[in-house]
């Protein structure tokens, strides 16, 4: 039986009911055919386009590494922080925009700064308006409570856990710590191959940036499953292919040589200057204790979470400070060093034999060279080298350069022996080289013409002659502990998030300085002498209990020409600046300290005050401490390595 | 007055192949209905028990149509036509605006649909006008005028609604009817070439825009895959992923994720093709071409020219909303909304294609009967 059949009395219609069938037949085969197509042919492809649709791989944000200082007190953390992402196409701006804003609790001129922000994209033509964007970030707790306890009424609302880096200690330490800013294009495209991603923080300047390698770890990655409204669905299994989750490997932890209380020590000692750089170091290793540079700025306000405007806006006061706080005075800045060099002109003068120490030199208060008048503090009388560098007189070390021959590459020489003029390597901010002027360089610079009067400017760290604060403190630590020049070390261990040491650092010798150890022992004298004796330019900035030698520094500055209402500040930045540099205790060195206050004054009364200040409280957290002995010492087992280099 | 009138004779007709092939698609309905609906909580996940309802209703309602003979209907075709024409503007009076059309009429709880009626209406109202005006030679335009008529009436009212869906369907069952009779050729070919060059003024003038935009998106479909593509393009996936056996039942991923808008109206078959592959979809179609087929044969084994045209106008509703059904989830025709017979969700829909099975049954079951004498008429 066929199964169309057709009567006779229906006579009109007669072949057609098969026709009508026979359409039916072609149609139902079209259809059968196409769904061929789909589920056979295109089955593996459509296969894929279905999981593509419902997993999304997504990335696990690691945790940086903590930055401890040299006792395990926390100086750079990460801490948890919320940010809100929405898909500005997908937002519906009558009813899921209002709800939204009213749960962020976020003011009329924020919601307006948003909706814009929103509106923008959304009538743009760019990928972004169908992607999650950033809408807003670190958004309060209670907030993140109540878009979670709302999250059906929200699609396309995404709040999503962000660790955001934290600096307990805030402004203080900043320089050496320094910040993280958010991976602009041109970075990214180079740290795109190191799994760099857009939104992601990298560390800007200081340790953060010289370690970065270190500290940021490995993000891991999830694939979960999500719905058509973008929103985590649970379960999964036989859908998403494994390996379905690589967990994130946390950062290194860094142990600093710095001393946290140290730290603030330096600042609270600093609290009645302007701007300077202050370097504590250990002698015997070193390792960098003390680092600090005024005027500073809190990381934490550049470092993120806190919204990309307030950033900007942080970085524009940074940056517009005439005292430029964004400049690392103790590592970036070149300064003149004034008196303080005069101990390496001395050593420079002995080495070569050219002077008997004890054969003194009448200071006039100033000598006569050529045509210029050069001038001393003060009329000084007859000075030998002892006295000359305990009483800073200039005359002294003129004569040196101008009647005993002590020529500008000898002093150079000399100064570069104790790595001044050179870049320490310690690989923490744009180091300045600095300047160790020779004969060669004066000439080139003033167009083939060279004056003997350089070298007398020469010979007081004046002229040319630049160090940085690091610099000169290694080598007063070198002048202190007889001649080993050490590399600076700021990081002695990289830790796990366990706590297990992976890499420790030994102290690094850079050279053992050849000078003869009676001239050395000759200077140390002087230098004690310097603030212990009556005469010595830091006699009066001596604090009881601290036993101390050094020499003060005042450098002056070229001067600047006052216009109308800069005169108050141009008076500022004419100012001299204080220098001190010096060691303790004096006869078995533990410490060398180097205060420089920019545009301070004389160095005896601005910046030894302050030395003095920062090794007291170095005495007294070491004797609170003497229990825990050994802690900040040079006692524990060196390993080969790279000097705690970056 | 009509009487039920079920003769021992016609019970013993009782055509068992048309019942269970609609009763296993209905099944087969509420089935993957409330896999569909297991995604949503409250009222719509309970939709499946509410099909059950209308489908027990529905067989109610179908049962009563089976009792009283078609040939009634003949008698009455015109003024069952009249009150559907009439219903379908009572929707402009008293229809709620619901996401910008205007399709249903409520009572209390009870709300309904007279489009989906008004196509029964009209294949009665068409059967009538061809059994009056029987032909031996062929039809002429002209001859069509007043059946183009009866369909063009209802089907602009409801185009006005608008449900461009339903409306084509008036239509695609007034030319399969009309295919039935013998139409001139030369007239087939003047219709079919006014047919092409009206379809720029019913482009620029009848389609709304966001019909245009189904088309648009119908003949470029990756051009807005987020917007209106969204449930053309992710059905397709969905169909895909079905594969040769599919993901197995309640594991369409698609489906569970959200990915299908109105699977349980409009799109149920994604979800079926989903999670029972190919082989189920082919089933499926399978028993739909079967349900039409056996349709085709009630017809012509009709005992009248009434019954035979009743029984082609239904078999084309059930074609129709078939085809277009599974080939606008399949991509091969525009997203309109048309339901999957006996297999969407929706008590209008549903009882609108039992009632279409019921006439196809009492057609079946009548075509050995006497012709009723003039005063059982």
């Amino acid at each position: 039986m066929s199964l169309v059949v057709q009567r006779s009395d229906v006579s009109e219609f007669r072949r057609r009911f098969r026709w009508i069938a026979l359409a039916m037949v072609v149609l139902l085969f079209v259809l059968i055919g196409r769904l061929f197509q789909l589920q056979i042919l295109e089955g593996e492809d459509n296969k894929a386009i279905a999981r593509e649709n419902i997993v999304r791989r997504i990335t696990l944000a690691t945790t940086r590494g903590i930055i401890r200082d040299r006792n395990g007190k926390v100086l750079a953390a990460s801490r948890p922080s919320y940010n809100l992402y929405v898909v500005p196409e997908k937002i519906d701006m009558q009813v899921v925009w209002p709800r939204l804003v009213e749960y962020l609790g976020v003011g009329v001129d924020e919601r307006a700064r948003l909706e814009a922000l929103l509106t923008n994209i959304r009538a743009s033509d760019g990928p972004r308006k169908s992607q999650q964007i950033l809408l807003k970030e670190d958004i309060s707790r209670d907030a993140v409570a109540t878009l979670r306890t709302h999250d059906a009424e929200l699609p396309f609302v995404d709040v999503v856990p962000v660790p955001v880096r934290y600096y307990p200690y805030e402004e203080v330490g900043a320089h050496a710590l320094g910040y993280m800013v958010e991976v602009d294009a041109e970075k990214l495209s180079k740290l795109r191959s190191a799994g760099y991603v857009e939104g992601d923080r990298v560390g800007a300047t200081g340790i953060e940036r010289a370690w970065e390698s270190y500290l940021r770890g490995t993000r891991g990655w999830e694939k979960v499953l999500v719905d058509a409204k973008g929103r985590r669905r649970s379960g999964g299994e036989g859908i998403i292919e494994e390996p379905r989750r690589v967990d994130p490997i946390p950062g290194r932890d860094l142990r600093l040589t710095l001393d946290a209380d140290i730290q603030r020590a330096i600042d609270k000692a600093m609290r009645g200057e302007l701007a300077g750089g202050v370097a504590l170091i250990d002698v015997r290793t070193g390792r960098i204790i003390g680092l600090y540079s005024k005027p500073s700025y809190d990381p934490n306000a550049l470092s993120g979470g806190s919204g990309k405007q307030v950033i900007r806006d942080a970085f524009r006061r940074l940056y517009s400070d005439p005292l430029k706080p964004a400049l690392d005075k103790t590592i970036s800045g070149a300064y003149p060093p004034g008196s303080t060099f005069k101990p390496f002109t001395a050593l420079a003068a002995l080495e070569k034999g050219l002077i008997d120490h004890r054969q003194a030199s009448n200071c006039r208060g100033a000598l006569t060279f050529g045509k210029r008048t050069f001038r001393c503090t003060h009329v000084h009388g007859p000075v030998d080298l002892h006295q000359g560098i305990a009483e800073s007189c200039n005359v002294y070390f003129y004569r040196l350069a101008a009647e005993l021959g002590v020529g500008m590459d000898v002093i150079a020489e000399m100064g570069q022996r104790f790595g001044l003029g050179t870049k320490t390597g310690l690989g923490v901010n744009a180091e300045a080289a600095g300047r160790m002027p020779t004969r060669a360089w004066m000439t080139l610079r003033n167009k083939g013409q060279f004056r003997l009067g350089f070298g007398l400017n020469a010979a007081i760290g004046q002229g040319a002659t630049t160090v940085t604060v690091l610099q000169l403190a290694l080598a007063y630590a070198a002048l202190a502990n007889g001649g080993t020049l050490y590399q600076p070390q700021i990081v002695r261990a990289v830790e796990t998030s366990a706590g297990t040491v992976v890499q420790e650092f030994a102290p690094r010798v850079r050279r053992q300085i050849e000078v003869s150890p009676e001239n050395i022992s000759l200077v140390q004298k002087a230098l004690y002498a310097g603030v212990n004796s009556e005469a010595g330019t830091a006699f009066k900035a001596r604090v009881l209990g601290v036993d101390m030698a050094g020499k003060t520094g005042t450098a002056q500055v070229s001067h600047k020409l006052a216009r109308g209402a800069e005169a108050e500040r141009v008076w500022y930045f004419n100012r001299e600046h204080a220098w001190f540099a010096g060691y303790s205790p004096s006869r078995a060195p533990e410490v060398a300290v180097v205060v420089l206050v920019e545009h301070g004054g004389a160095g005896g009364k601005h910046a030894a005050p302050v030395a003095f200040e920062v090794v007291r409280a170095y005495n007294e957290l070491a004797r609170e401490r003497a229990p825990r002995a050994g802690v900040n010492n040079a006692g524990h087992k060196p390993k080969p390595d790279r000097g705690g280099a970056p | 007055m009509i009487r039920g009138d079920v003769s021992p004779r016609a019970k013993d007709h009782f055509d068992w192949p048309l019942f269970i092939t609609a009763a296993l698609i209905a099944v087969l309905g509420v089935v993957n209905l409330y896999s569909a609906t297991s995604v949503y909580q409250g009222v719509r996940a309970e939709l499946y028990i509410s099909q059950i309802y209308w489908l027990v209703l529905g067989g109610i309602l179908g049962g009563i149509l089976v009792a009283i003979d078609y040939r009634h209907l003949e008698r009455l075709g015109y003024a069952i036509y009249t009150f559907g024409v009439f219903s379908l503007i009572l929707v402009f009076i008293f229809a709620k605006d619901l996401r910008g059309s205007k399709r249903w009429i409520e009572f209390g709880a009870f709300r309904f649909q007279p489009s989906e009626f008004m196509k029964i209406f009209l294949v009665i109202a068409l059967a009538k006008f061809l059994h009056d005006d029987p032909r031996s030679e062929g039809r002429t335009l002209k001859d069509l005028l007043v059946p183009a008529l009866l369909t063009g009436v209802p089907a602009l009212l409801i185009l006005k609604q608008p449900d461009l869906g339903t409306a084509s369907i008036h239509v695609l069952v007034f030319l399969m009817i009309a295919a039935l009779t013998r139409v001139k050729w030369k007239s087939v070919l003047t219709f079919v070439v006014t047919v092409i060059c009206a379809l720029p003024l019913i482009w620029n003038y009848v389609l709304l825009d966001y019909q245009k935009a189904r088309v648009t998106v119908f003949l470029r479909p990756e051009d807005d895959i987020l917007k209106t593509g969204w449930h053309a393009h992710h059905s397709r996936v969905a169909i895909g992923n079905g594969g040769l056996f599919g993901n197995g039942y309640m594991k369409g991923t698609q489906n569970q994720f959200n990915f299908l808008p109105d699977q349980f109206s409009d799109f149920p078959f994604p979800v079926f093709a989903e999670e029972w592959g190919f082989a189920g979809s082919v089933l499926l179609m399978l028993l739909y071409g079967f349900l039409c087929l056996w349709s085709i044969r009630i017809a012509s084994l009709a005992k009248d020219r009434f019954g035979a045209v009743l029984g082609v106008g239904c078999s084309a509703i059930l074609f129709w909303h078939a085809f277009i059904n599974a080939g606008m989830v399949c991509g091969i025709l525009p997203v309109v909304g048309v339901t999957l017979p006996l297999f969407s969700y929706g008590g209008s829909s549903v009882t609108t294609m039992i009632m279409c099975v019921a006439l196809l049954m009492n057609v079946s079951m009548r075509r050995y009967s006497v012709v009723p004498a003039p005063d059982r008429l």
